[in-house]
């Protein structure tokens, strides 16, 4: 295996220079109830949680979020997608169904800016907990609805999943070869990644609106919405001319090449001529120059009427050659090249060292190191920041109720005993 | 939060070009102050740059217009964005479809950055916005001359996304960068396609250039809330790849701890069953996703109706699917093929079974979901006509994004924005257009 970048991200040390009166981080001061589950709106309460937001992740007293049974698990129970993605946040156990749980939810929720969660629509509503009522309870509270079809519309009680959504946003259908069964994506997750993207822009907009009004409101995320917008011009080409994009297989039909090629180590690289100086480049890196002339394949439309031919050749000369090698001769003449890469290759990638992609984290829980992605965007003045790990079920349960809502320890204690908590 | 004295106190340390913009920005808001009874948006009265080309970084600045901001497209004086000639034409000579879905909402500005009077006209419009999002390779503008040092110095509030293929820093910082190449480094193309085959394209879109303009939005949400509280704006440095890389769950981390390395899984998944794409009667195709052993005990018994393969001796138990994959898949498969797609629906959705429609656009267009969502939405364009483009995302109950035109056409507000921002007299516009500056 590769070597590891061994640093943990640090607080930011920076803290002396600025008064002691400013915000350390831009969601500092802002306190985030994360009552979701697995990857959707989760993600999206862990990049304000990155970027100084408390989040405070909301759970059923026994199991907690799905998500810490998701994927491969560690010594401490928890998968290791939960250790990444429930980094910085406090676990509070509350049994929303229970009256007494409904009560501290909402209570808690009183106390916070934003609250995040994606139910199917309709199950906060059936425990008393809908937007109504807690926006009555604090009118300036953001509230992050994600689900597979949104809150409206005749698909909203239908059970939504990535991958669900990735079919009927569209994606699924153009991934894989011409006429035969599509791919997966890549990922079965793309669509809640995406979707927590948008939630976080959406309470980011509201928070701002809410610093200039007072006024709080929800956000409205569908998964299969997230995906279709990503669709470039496949919308108004359809509406104009009925163009019905299909399935490229490895390459994409607009240019040529623009695609995936093996090499003679059995690796693989992608190539994206999309003009015809890079393909010049790599004609160049190819010690064929004459392949980029005018007589041959030089101008993108001929490349584009010949595309079989020219892959043919592309193909014939990553064949003869290990990927080092053409990853060499393509950096040298700037051919537009990128290895298509596995993990391993990942973690043995100069770049992602160089960018401190991948993190070491601690976890004392669990005695060991995590290497989890970093926090992104990365801002200069104020990076984002992975201070923990997930954390254990209810680890902070009593912490918050005490603190954060003064209960005393004979109350708490009632909950424990109770199994609202 | 004190956020008035904190500001105020910032503000004190500027330029007085600064004061003087400020004042003038002050006054611009108060007339754009929204009429009664209309809500007004999160982003009234921001004012974003956008330089960048294509997607990646300009579709960050979009939904910032959706939401309020005033968006100026600063282009190249002869061709402009590239974007104007990516795929399908339209009506308008300098326009394709794509850019009057992807350049909404923002008024068109020529200025030739590489000549320095352009570069100076440049750092002036800079001085009095709020936000600059650029797309360049790493170190370009600071060869005209409007690098981060000699922005900030101007305006020391300005947030600046900066989005490039691999990043402002870093051995590959001067690579090309495209999403299909950041889909390949950033780790997604080698697990899209069928085992042991040839990696196939996750789509014929430009996926990651949209991905790194949704964290580029939150990044730019950030700094501008910052800036309020703090007066000092910041840049924000991201690369395309690691817009990708962020995106796949336990690959990472799972590599880190077992050394597992994950490979295609053509249409299914390793970690649950079935969960895949299954071809219809019709010749259609759809997604069903059993996550666990409820929704397939729904799908065998109710939906199939064939309880037998839910018993635990048969396929009840996760671990036992995943053991037979091919077989579970097959049965399921068969089944599928034997139904229309319209009966399979009906059949699955009664027993709560997670389904749904593989769509093509044509599928998307006759979906009465996206109707009523009004995903869609037809905007009447007097030079192009009626284009039908995606609608505004995410969607906020208080204050919805809006679409107020589509992609103009290269510099239809040069003269406007120069002259009523800047200041510029008709002789100074007359003769930087002579020299080809704007």
């Amino acid at each position: 295996m590769a070597v590891q970048p061994k640093q943990k991200e640090k607080v930011d040390a920076r803290g002396d220079s600025k008064s002691a009166t400013e915000p350390r981080l831009p969601l500092s001061g802002i306190r985030v109830i994360d009552v979701a589950t697995f990857i959707a709106a989760p993600y999206a309460a862990g990049i304000l949680g990155e970027f100084g937001a408390d989040v405070l992740k909301v759970e059923h007293p026994f199991g907690g979020d799905p998500c810490r049974n998701f994927g491969t698990a560690t010594k401490r129970g928890d998968t290791l997608a939960w250790l990444s993605e429930a980094r910085n946040k406090k676990s509070v156990t509350l049994d929303l169904r229970t009256p007494d749980g409904a009560e501290i939810f909402k209570k808690l929720v009183t106390k916070s800016d934003v609250l995040c969660e994606n139910f199917r629509p309709g199950t906060l509503e059936k425990w008393g907990l809908g937007w109504e009522v807690m926006h009555e309870l604090n009118p300036g509270l953001i509230m992050l609805r994600i689900s597979g079809y949104g809150q409206s519309g005749p698909y909203r009680d239908r059970p939504g999943f990535a991958r669900i959504a990735h079919a009927v946003g569209g994606l699924a259908y153009l991934a894989g070869m011409p006429r035969e069964t599509p791919v997966t994506p890549g990922s079965t997750t793309l669509g809640d990644y995406l979707t927590g993207l948008y939630g976080a822009i959406g309470i980011l907009l509201a928070l701002r609106y809410k610093d200039k009004t007072g006024k709080g409101q929800y956000i409205d995320a569908a998964l299969y919405e997230s995906i279709f917008r990503l669709s470039d011009e496949m919308a108004p080409a359809y509406a104009a001319y009925g163009t019905v994009r299909e399935r490229t297989g490895p390459h994409n039909p607009i240019a040529c090449p623009l695609g995936h090629f093996r090499t003679k180590d059995d690796k693989w690289v992608a190539f994206a001529c999309t003009t015809d100086k890079l393909f010049e480049a790599l004609a160049e890196a190819m010690d064929r120059p004459e392949l980029a002339s005018n007589a041959l394949y030089g101008r993108h439309q001929k490349r584009l009427e010949s595309r079989h031919d020219v892959n043919d050749v592309v193909s014939a000369w990553c064949g003869s050659l290990t990927r080092e090698e053409v990853e060499a001769k393509c950096y040298a003449t700037g051919a537009p090249y990128a290895p298509l890469d596995n993990i391993a290759d990942i973690f043995a990638n100069r770049q992602f060292h160089a960018r401190r992609n991948l993190v070491a984290v601690d976890d004392p829980d669990l005695g060991d190191t995590l290497i989890v992605p970093c926090s992104l965007p990365r801002l200069s003045e104020t990076p984002g920041e992975i201070n923990s790990l997930g954390p254990a079920l209810g680890q902070h349960t009593d912490e918050v109720l005490e603190g954060l809502l003064g209960m005393s320890p004979s109350e708490i204690k009632r909950l424990h005993d109770g199994r609202v908590i | 939060m004190s956020e008035e004295t904190q500001d105020s106190g910032a503000r004190r340390s500027k330029s007085e070009a600064q004061e003087e913009a400020r004042a003038e920005d002050l006054a611009s808001q108060a007339r754009e102050e929204p009429a009664e009874g209309s809500k007004g948006l999160p982003l009234d009265g921001v004012r974003v740059v956008d330089v960048g080309n294509f997607i990646a970084g300009p579709y960050a600045a979009s939904i910032l217009s959706e939401f309020g901001a005033e968006v100026y497209k600063v282009e190249y004086p002869i061709a402009g964005d590239p974007l104007r000639a990516l795929g399908t034409p339209s009506r308008r000579a300098d326009s394709t479809l794509f850019w009057l879905s992807e350049a909404r909402n923002r008024k068109s500005v020529t200025i030739n950055l590489r000549q320095p009077t352009g570069a100076k006209l440049f750092r002036k419009l800079v001085a009095k916005c709020d936000v600059l999002v650029e797309s360049f390779r790493p170190g370009t503008m600071e060869s005209w001359g409007v690098g981060w040092d000699t922005l900030s110095k101007d305006n020391p509030g300005l947030v600046m996304l900066r989005v490039t293929g691999y990043g402002q820093t870093g051995p590959f910082k001067n690579h090309r960068g495209f999403a299909h190449l950041a889909h390949a480094f950033g780790g997604l193309s080698y697990l899209c396609g069928f085992p042991g085959q040839t990696p196939t394209i996750p789509g014929p879109n430009p996926l990651a250039d949209y991905m790194v303009s949704l964290y580029g939005a939150i990044g730019i949400m950030l700094a501008l809330r910052y800036r309020d509280q703090t007066g000092r704006g910041q840049y924000i440095d991201i690369g395309t790849y690691e817009a990708v890389f962020r995106q796949l769950d336990e690959l990472p981390t799972a590599y880190g701890v077992h050394g597992k390395i994950r490979e295609r899984e053509g249409s299914g998944t390793i970690i649950a069953c079935p969960h895949g794409h299954f071809r219809t009667k019709d010749d259609k195709w759809v997604a069903i996703a059993c996550t666990n052993d409820k929704m397939f005990a729904r799908l065998a018994e109710d939906a199939m109706q064939r309880p037998e393969l839910a018993a635990e001796a048969s396929f009840g138990l996760k671990h036992k699917r995943l053991a037979a994959r091919t077989e579970v898949d097959r049965i399921v498969a068969d089944w599928t093929a034997s139904l229309t797609r319209d009966e399979l629906m009906e059949k699955c959705l009664a027993a709560q079974v997670p389904i749904g429609a593989l769509n093509s656009i044509a599928d998307i267009f006759a979906d009465p979901h996206y109707q009523a969502r009004e995903d869609l939405v037809t905007i009447d364009d007097p030079d192009v006509g009626e284009i039908t483009v995606p609608g505004v995302f995410p969607k906020l109950s208080e204050t919805p994004g809006r679409i107020e035109h589509l992609g103009p056409p290269l510099g239809n507000m040069t003269d406007k924005v120069l002259g009523e921002l800047l200041g510029l007299t008709n002789a100074e516009l007359a003769e930087f257009h002579k020299n080809h500056v704007i």
